[in-house]
């Protein structure tokens, strides 16, 4: 999927795991990884939301676009 | 939710039953037919003795027609239940909408759908072989069956569009 997401990247430069994430954000743990390895499908604007006020970073910071990989 | 699993187990059994009485029926008729075959003579002494005034050869070649329809009516019948079965299984399993179960009320539909058309020529038995009085099959057109086929063939698009919403659902974070 063209879509790619970069939350590890922006958690390290934060210091955080992503079960703290999950407990700051009021996600499950399981969803979370679902959404770090790439294997989610969509993404709703509250967990977007909810990530970005956690880690005080724009959506563009944990979301990225490459048009060359097609795969799904 | 003991009420529901109830109706699930009993609606469990009901068509574990209808399925075994509608086999049952199957190789009855066809074993009939077949000996209606094999004994042909002894059959229609039967017929002529049984019922003077009739044609005995015509009534004979209607009840044929009719275990014909007969047949065909109790495959149409076993692919239904067997449908309906494989719905019911995933019901109790806790996951009815699946995608597969799209497929499965549409097979439904087009048994039911098969069963109403053969109203038709048992309709046409009954008037064109007077001979067969009584025993005529009752081929009268059924509203509600010919609704339950418009029914099934609705819920299965239904199921198709909930199937693909669930799944678009469950990848959702």
């Amino acid at each position: 999927m063209p879509i790619k997401v970069t939350l590890d990247e922006v958690l390290e430069r934060r210091g955080l795991s992503l079960t703290q994430l999950a407990q700051a954000v009021d996600i499950t743990l399981a969803n979370l990884s679902i959404l770090k390895t790439g294997k989610a499908k969509a993404m709703r604007f509250s967990t977007l939301e909810a990530i970005c006020t956690v880690l005080n970073c724009q959506p563009g910071e944990i979301l990225s676009f490459d048009p060359t990989d097609e795969r799904v | 939710m003991f009420t529901r699993d109830r109706l699930t187990e009993t609606a469990w059994i009901v068509i574990g039953l209808g399925r075994v009485l509608n086999w049952l029926f199957l190789l009855g008729v066809l074993l009939l037919l077949v000996l209606s075959w094999l004994f042909a003579e002894s059959l229609i002494s039967f017929l002529s003795n049984s019922n003077p005034g009739v044609d005995a050869a015509s009534e004979a070649t209607g009840l044929r027609l009719e275990m014909l329809i007969g047949i065909l009516a109790a495959i149409a019948t076993g692919r239904l239940l067997a449908a309906l079965r494989d719905v019911l299984a995933t019901a109790r399993a806790g996951d009815p909408f699946v995608a597969a179960n799209a497929g499965r009320l549409q097979a439904m539909g087009w048994a039911l759908l098969a069963l109403q058309l053969l109203d038709i020529p048992a309709s046409l038995l009954g008037r064109f072989v007077p001979s067969l009085g009584s025993a005529a099959p009752n081929g009268d057109i059924s509203l509600g069956g010919w609704m339950a086929v418009l029914l099934l063939f609705v819920l299965s698009r239904v199921f198709a569009a909930g199937a693909v919403m669930r799944d678009d659902l469950e990848g959702t974070v």
